[in-house]
């Protein structure tokens, strides 16, 4: 048979691979300053564009989409060349794709810290980047499946299907979640609202780790673990099981991440039973890794390429355990909303993706530099560093999550809450997030580290930009037979339309009866929309990540009812667009906080929290009382809503203006009666009417409501 | 926690990274248990029984290993008596590994060797681990009892009933307490206080929870001035009980009794009536009507 002369791409590869580097660096930086400010509020330098609502997102979208992104497209440009024998489809679309993507992030670095947010986390970037972002994942998919159609390889390797499943899934959640109605060039509204953009998000929040986390590494480590080893992988069979069992079950999951909120039991219940059915499926790819190494266990005592692919594998394994386990509702009432899983989430960003991502480095760049690692001792401390740097990082946050879940639901023998005062579980916990950010600071120093070994390894070799290969080409003619599976790993298209049916089905089922049938969210009568002014204040609200750190969702605990207030209800959100649940609570919950406080009040404590709570980590926001709101945007933000359901009358956007004047004058005298001159057009007014009104549409019938009332009846 | 809480925060740190099992045990119990009640004597005879069920089990494994090393030692000695010689069969880690995951031997591994080579990668064509492959069936079983259990046999409680119940035993626990009488205090029985003692909590819980609105030194803020003698709900110990008991939601006055006892209600609006004529460094204006005490009528009348 003929030999086919050809290269690989390797520039590509390069290029991904710096990218990966340089934005790792700065996405964890972002991520240090950000668990600083947890202790030290000030870190924001007191600008508005480095709060820690705005930082967050920061963090999260930099080290997802910019490091783990670029890692996961130099990995795959890497090995699916030479799994396929052939080079890309074609060089120009690689390089759309490299700097199309590399645009992406750099718009995100620049729009997140101004505020351009939809709020919908880890997809929080406005509409045009929406856009951009769909078409430059297309134009990878069709780089991607075509190099698969010019294969000169007859079957697919599992690390291809794990890279195919990574394409449709991602294209599909990204589309669907993004969905959302303009209302300027840099601000929408969720086409969804309340209980199924909660839906929605977390379908698609849980498939981002699923999909853009897991499969595409699993992928890698189907590759890069054998290759490193020299050892044959365990079991077919077992990737089989495991690939389709895994791409299946995942996308029903997303539920777990609203358990004891208003989302319907019978949605939560199919989020509990495929969580707990993920675990096997996820083990299997643990498994096959780790039993790749039989027989080669004494190289990874030597070979720091092997240690970081162990140790990330093994954290694959933890927090693949650990997902099932609080998707149990016991186990989710207490971790949910705490540090708990901000911990559980690092175990796998820092283990499995870091190191992973770092193992494949350390093996892949001397390679494709011909050359060898510049140094060994300083990838073992690379190594040893960013262990301890993990266990430092996850031990005190799984501490503190429990800490502070505990004294959230500490009675007293009296009955009474033992901790009334929210802020008292937070000073308790302060200390652990010190240690935190020495976590976090080992794990930089140690991916530093590899930066400079990386450097100099490139400077003492050379790029083999196109490095040469050779391989016949594919036969023409029908193969009959052999293993069933086999069939399907000559077919890409039809297998990567199987691997959309798997994923399609746990999504259809879930969110077509959430959609449709009515009792799923009970409407409340007394529940309208949001005034102008209230709406202005809601998008201050999502502008300064809010949301980030206080939840709008009080579970049905007797601890949070006496906390907050009644318990949040399905129909009390269909006007929120788009839902602000919140996932974590750094602060208290505020769903009930309307008319909780007076004006003054919120006025005080948004200028300075620590006035109205000494010893508060909220940072003080006093560009609120500087900036206007744009009335010009109202009649573009009631039509927008109007768009996507909505009920404003027609006509409502021309009166609009007049009557947000009206309500803003109303508070400002409020305040005034209290001392406080400011302007009604500022931006903290519109904030205290967002406030105010939270939760306030129910009338409240709970046990401790109802002195309340009595006493409004008897008259003050 | 209230142990924790005491502790330095260093102190907590070390603790918290080096022994959290110990830790977490003390958060359970620490709310009742001080340096010499009998849950402490409790734990730390718990703590001496695990320490010597280790050492037993450490011992009977180190006599266990003594005296499989003799056995072999007499085997070896009698397959030598004639003339053969001992071979050693599988250890128990490696028998236990290979019964888990019923992985072909690594000598033999050619047999489950694949023909397939992609980029210099082979594939075996192990067994699926019988263990994982059972865990996976569990793990289906599990599901389709959960979803009857919750969905259609309707035998264990959803959210909504959960919550019921949580409420219904916490207002049983209230009705035992009521039974006591250990708290039957309010607007209408209560009397200011003079002792001292309660006076000072009083003035823990105004520094903690009231002067942030109040000021300090009651001189007011976001909520009113309290050393004048204007009161807008009542200036009488009742009154000020049932302003801090219920609250004035609608104007910004949080209602404490969820999170107030009865006799700390009452030490506190005592603590506030001490304040009566005090001079604040910035009073806020005069708000509601005077009171005077004693007058008739505005006991009640508010």
């Amino acid at each position: 048979m003929e030999l086919e002369k050809f290269s690989y791409d390797n520039k590509i590869v390069k290029y991904f691979a710096i990218a990966t580097v340089v934005f790792g660096i700065v996405g964890m930086l972002v991520g240090l300053t950000a668990a600083i400010q947890l202790f030290y509020p000030i870190f924001n330098f007191d600008l508005q564009y480095t709060t820690f609502g705005r930082i967050r997102p920061l963090h999260t979208n930099a080290v997802i989409f910019a490091f783990v992104g670029n890692a996961m497209f130099a990995g795959v440009y890497y090995s699916l060349q030479r799994l396929l024998k052939a080079r890309m489809l074609s060089d120009a679309l690689s390089w759309i794709h490299f700097w199309g993507w590399q645009l992406i992030i750099v718009a995100a670095a620049i729009t997140l810290p101004l505020g351009f947010t939809s709020s919908k986390e880890y997809a929080e970037l406005e509409w045009p980047i929406d856009i951009a972002i769909a078409l430059i994942w297309v134009v990878f998919g069709i780089n991607m499946i075509g190099t698969i159609l010019k294969r000169r390889e007859r079957h697919m390797y599992v690390a291809i299907w794990f890279y195919i499943a990574t394409f449709v899934t991602v294209a599909v959640l990204h589309i669907f979640n993004s969905f959302a109605w303009p209302v300027s060039l840099f601000k929408s509204y969720s086409a969804f609202a309340g209980v199924q953009d909660a839906l929605v998000q977390w379908w698609y929040g849980h498939n981002a780790v699923a999909f853009f986390l897991t499969t595409p590494f699993l992928g890698l480590m189907y590759y890069y673990l054998p290759k490193a080893a020299n050892r044959p992988v365990y079991s077919y069979k077992l990737s089989i099981i495991h690939f389709w069992s895994l791409i299946f079950i995942y996308i029903w999951a997303g539920p777990h991440h609203l358990l004891y909120t208003s989302l319907p039991n019978w949605a939560q219940s199919l989020g509990v039973v495929f969580s707990i059915m993920l675990l096997a499926p996820s083990w299997g790819g643990m498994l096959n890794g780790l039993l790749t190494l039989r027989g080669a266990w004494d190289r990874v005592r030597e070979d720091a390429v092997l240690k970081f692919m162990v140790v990330a594998v093994t954290a694959y394994g933890m927090s693949t355990f650990e997902g099932p386990m609080l998707s149990l509702k016991n186990v989710n009432a207490i971790a949910h909303f705490t540090d708990w899983i901000i911990a559980h989430v690092h175990i796998g960003g820092l283990g499995w993706n870091g190191f992973l991502t770092f193992g494949m480095l350390y093996w892949m760049i001397p390679r494709i530099y011909g050359t060898k690692l510049f140094s060994d001792k300083l990838a073992n401390f690379h190594f040893w560093i960013g262990t301890l740097g993990i266990i430092f990082y996850a031990l005190p946050l799984y501490w503190a999550g429990i800490t502070q879940s505990l004294m959230w639901k500490q009675f007293t023998e009296d009955g009474f809450l033992q901790y009334p005062n929210f802020l008292e579980t937070v000073t308790q916990i302060v200390p652990m997030y010190m240690l935190r950010a020495v976590g976090g600071l080992l794990y930089i120093i140690g991916v530093l580290v590899m930066a400079y070994n990386l450097v100099k390894t490139a400077y003492a070799g050379k790029l083999i930009a196109n490095e040469p290969a050779e391989a016949p080409a594919l036969e023409k003619r029908e193969i009959v037979g052999g293993h069933w599976h086999a069939v399907l790993e000559r077919k890409p298209i039809i297998f990567t339309s199987l691997a959309l049916v798997a994923i399609l089905i746990g999504g259809v089922i879930e969110f077509v009866p959430a959609f449709l049938i009515k009792s799923n969210v009970p409407t409340i009568a007394s529940v309208k929309p949001y005034t102008p002014l209230e709406l202005h204040g809601r998008d201050i609200y999502i502008r300064e990540g809010c949301n980030t750190c206080h939840s709008q969702m009080v579970r049905p605990f007797r601890e949070e009812t006496e906390r907050y207030g009644e318990y949040s209800k399905a129909g009390e959100f269909v006007y929120d667009h788009p839902f602000l649940w919140g996932s974590k609570r750094t602060g208290p919950d505020l769903h009930r906080v309307g008319a909780k406080y007076p004006d003054s009040w919120h006025f005080n404590h948004m200028l300075d929290p620590t006035s109205m709570s000494p010893g508060s980590i909220m940072p003080p926001y006093p560009w609120l009382f500087e900036q206007q709101v744009d009335a010009d945007l109202t009649p573009a933000m009631i039509s927008a809503l109007r768009h996507v359901g909505v009920p404003y009358e027609e006509g409502f956007e021309d009166e609009a203006n007049a009557l947000m004047s009206k309500q803003a004058a109303l508070i400002a005298t409020n305040l005034k009666k209290d001392g406080i001159e400011i302007a009604p057009e500022a931006e903290i007014i519109a904030l205290i009417a967002y406030l105010q009104r939270l939760g306030t549409d129910i009338k409240v019938k709970g046990v401790a409501n109802q002195n309340v009332s009595s006493t409004q009846e008897g008259g003050n | 926690m209230a142990l924790l809480k005491n502790k330095p925060k260093t102190c907590l740190t070390l603790f918290g990274l080096l022994m959290p099992a110990v830790g977490f045990g003390q958060d359970a119990s620490a709310s009742s248990a001080t340096s010499d009640s009998p849950e402490l004597l409790l734990y730390t005879a718990m703590a001496l029984v695990v320490i010597v069920a280790v050492l037993v089990l450490v011992v009977a494994l180190y006599t266990l290993t003594i005296i499989k090393v003799i056995i072999r030692k007499e085997k070896v000695s009698e397959l030598a008596d004639q003339g053969l010689t001992y071979e050693e069969g599988p250890g128990f880690w490696a028998r236990f590994n290979q019964k888990m995951t019923d992985a072909v031997p690594l000598e033999k591994e050619d047999a489950v060797l694949l023909d397939h080579n992609y980029d210099g990668i082979r594939e075996l064509d192990n067994h699926l681990p019988p263990w994982w492959k059972y865990m996976f069936y569990l793990s289906i079983v599990f599901a389709v009892v959960y979803m009857l259990a919750y969905h259609v046999f309707d035998t264990l409680p959803l959210q909504e009933e959960e919550y019921q119940n949580e409420l219904a035993l916490a207002s049983e626990e209230a009705e035992a307490r009521k039974l006591l009488a250990v708290n039957e205090l309010d607007e209408n029985s209560v009397e200011a206080t003079a002792v001292e003692a309660e006076l000072a909590n009083g003035k823990d819980i105004f520094d903690k929870s009231c002067a942030v609105c109040h000021a300090a030194d009651g001189g007011g803020g976001v909520g009113p001035n309290l050393t004048d003698v204007y009161w807008i709900h009542g200036g009488s110990i009742g009154d000020v009980f049932k302003t801090i008991k219920y609250g004035v939601p609608q104007k910004g006055m949080i209602a404490w009794q969820a999170t107030l006892k009865p006799t700390d209600i009452r030490d506190v609006a005592s603590y506030i009536l001490t304040m009566q004529g005090t001079t604040p460094a910035s009073p806020k204006e005069p708000q509601g009507d005077p009171y005077e005490p004693g007058a008739a009528g505005q006991e009640s009348g508010n």
